[in-house]
């Protein structure tokens, strides 16, 4: 079992320059711990226009200063959003590539296509078009990456014979992911050898199903790349506090605060009639979560089920569940909004460092690079 | 986290707000419908000012009208149009109605006392073609709202996105946001190019309505059931709280 840590650097209002500094610096000075700590990963997010939910536009900048302050966690840019309007093919392999050699191969590369009306139409994206982008996209970077002569002739760009430099550090590329929101696009990475990390609420029943079919169709999968990642992560939440009260009193908030931002963006579907998007967002899946039964214990202690708030051991027993139905890594969000006080997040993720990580895996492990270059092929068959 | 800065006894006194004595427990049926939607954004400065303190503007603000045109209801046939602030009732994407117009006497009465619908007579059209749609809204002789849409491509059935409808009314319960929950059920969906001809924001409720930017257009041919009142939402609290079942 992974675990990572997940940022949207959502701000709160009102917008200061005070504030916008206070969320990055605050997430450089989580991602140092975590680094230090023994998660495996930091991913951030690329979104635009997203008042409040997301101030993350720049992640490859974000994620230069994470590489830059850290020694052995894994930078996850994810998702870059792979249209042309918002990032030209070429631009995103040239990028990525840099950020992996500025990390001395510790880069995860995401893949998405976006969700949100704000955002598709704030960069005059024909929402019909994002699928079909998004998976030029992903049948290109590889061969950028792997080939001295790229040429390419197609919908969403077109180039001559170039070498696309510099190649990234890991060989043959780094290991590449698709965001996972609407159900269905899981299916889609299985079918290219891409991992699929999960951005979405779902119940554990419906992870399960989803993680098994997955599993099912990878292992047919042509792989858009030089390898197949064949990693489960999901997104979830983080406070662990040795008071279950006070994790709960904490964290509950923080998680309804997300959830609630989340809600409140405008999705696509909702302005504009097309087959390319068929779900409004996260709300679909987040609605079908189902609560905890009655006779589990986080429930009489008011925690919610699957979600990574509560004391340590309700926090190990919900791990545990999620690693039962499939799923190898989960990256959580460790505060919405500045909601919880630096001090007190930076405390939950020495308690769960030190109380529920060892119960997933060795101090070796632990303090061990994570998928160094040379062990890149262990995450799928070339 | 945004919310709608209206005054309520401002929005009541100028929403020609409709009067529920009763909730009632029929669903009503309408047949033969044209439902042509128009999805536009709108400026910044409209964004909380146009919604009651319950509501959440979306990001940008948005608005919808929706014209249509029934060819078979209790009330016989009609045509009606309704203007809508694009909201969130607590995680609910919804629509805030602040003005509705209908073409007969008894649709309308019976939209305003079985469903809130601040609505009142008048003129509306909608006329579709195989090349362009148009509607036009003429209200004590003056056009308010003309819309031409054009280029219809064909969609599925189920790839236009319909919210439900927050309509301020004076109900049992008081003032409240009544939640109605049309269900669409199409036959066939266009989407088309939109253009907003005329649009006089202050006849729809504020001169803060203006659409800025027409998003799309789609037409849609369907039944529509609308069923009885299930919950309404007191305007001054958010939806977490201030739902109520009836």
């Amino acid at each position: 079992m992974k675990f990572g840590i997940f940022f949207e650097l959502s701000t709160p209002r009102p917008f200061s320059t005070a504030a916008e500094r206070a969320v990055y610096h605050n997430a450089l000075e989580q991602c140092r711990l975590a680094d230090e700590l023994g998660f495996d990963h930091v991913w951030a997010v690329e979104h635009h226009f997203l008042e409040e939910y997301s101030h993350c536009s720049a992640p490859e900048v974000f994620l230069a200063a994470v590489a830059a302050q850290t020694r052995r966690i894994r930078v996850g840019h994810g998702a870059v959003v792979c249209v042309p309007e918002m990032n030209h093919p070429i631009r995103v392999a040239e990028r990525a590539a840099a950020l992996d050699i500025v990390s001395e191969g510790r880069l995860e590369f995401g893949t998405a296509r976006s969700s949100t009306w704000t955002e598709l139409g704030g960069f005059e994206v024909n929402p019909d078009d994002t699928k079909k982008t998004w998976d030029e996209f992903v049948r290109v970077l590889p061969q950028m990456w792997m080939q001295d002569e790229f040429e390419w002739q197609g919908k969403a760009f077109s180039m001559p014979a170039r070498n696309v430099l510099p190649k990234p550090y890991q060989q043959p590329h780094p290991p590449m992911w698709v965001t996972v929101t609407s159900p269905g696009t899981e299916l889609d990475a299985a079918e290219r050898g891409l991992g699929c990390l999960g951005v979405s609420a779902a119940s554990y029943e419906e992870q399960e199903r989803r993680t098994q079919e997955y599993h099912r169709r990878i292992r047919q999968c042509e792989p858009i790349g030089g390898f197949i990642n064949d990693q489960v992560h999901t997104m979830n939440f983080l406070f662990c506090h040795e008071d279950y009260r006070e994790a709960r009193r904490i964290g509950v908030p923080m998680v309804n605060s997300f959830n609630v931002a989340n809600a409140h963006l405008y999705w696509t579907r909702e302005a504009y009639p097309t087959r390319a998007y068929q779900f409004l967002g996260n709300v679909g899946a987040a609605m079908k979560a189902k609560k905890a039964p009655a006779d589990d214990p986080s429930v009489a202690k008011g925690l919610p089920e699957g979600v990574g708030v509560g004391d340590p051991d309700h926090l190990v027993r919900t791990i545990k569940r999620w690693e039962s139905i499939g799923v190898t890594g989960i990256n959580f969000l460790l505060n919405a909004m500045e909601m919880v006080p630096q001090q007190a997040v930076l405390d939950s993720m020495r308690l769960f460092a030190r109380e529920v990580m060892p119960q997933f895996r060795s101090e070796r492990e632990t303090n061990a690079p994570v998928y160094t270059p040379a062990s890149v092929p262990a995450v799928g068959g070339r | 986290m945004l919310v709608g800065s209206a005054s309520i006894d401002v929005l009541l006194r100028d929403l020609a707000t409709a009067t529920i004595d009763a909730f009632g427990t029929q669903d009503v049926e309408l047949g033969a419908v044209a439902c042509l939607q128009v999805v536009a954004e709108m400026r910044k400065r409209s964004r909380e000012a146009l919604l009651p303190p319950s509501l959440h503007p979306t990001i940008p603000p948005a608005m919808s009208l929706q014209v249509w045109d029934v060819g078979a209801s209790p009330w016989g046939a009609f045509t009606m149009v309704m203007c809508r602030v694009s909201c969130r009732s607590g995680v609910r994407a919804r629509g805030f109605t602040t003005a509705a117009f209908v073409s007969t006497e008894a649709a309308c009465r019976e939209l305003r006392r079985q469903f809130g619908f601040p609505a009142r007579v008048a003129d509306v059209s909608l006329r579709h073609g195989y090349d362009r749609v148009t509607a036009t809204v003429t209200f004590e002789g003056n056009v308010i709202a003309q819309v031409e849409a054009i280029d219809p491509e064909p969609m599925a059935n189920d790839d236009v996105q319909y919210t439900g409808i927050l309509n301020l009314a004076h109900t049992p319960n008081g003032a409240r946001l009544v939640q109605v929950e049309p269900h669409h059920h199409a036959t066939r969906v266009e989407r088309l190019r939109a253009a907003l001809r005329s649009f006089d924001g202050a006849a729809w409720g504020s001169a803060l309505l203006e659409p800025a930017f027409v998003v799309s257009s789609s037409l849609a041919l369907e039944s529509v059931e609308i069923p009885a009142i299930r919950f309404v939402c007191k305007p001054d609290q958010l939806a977490f709280t201030g739902t109520e079942a009836v």
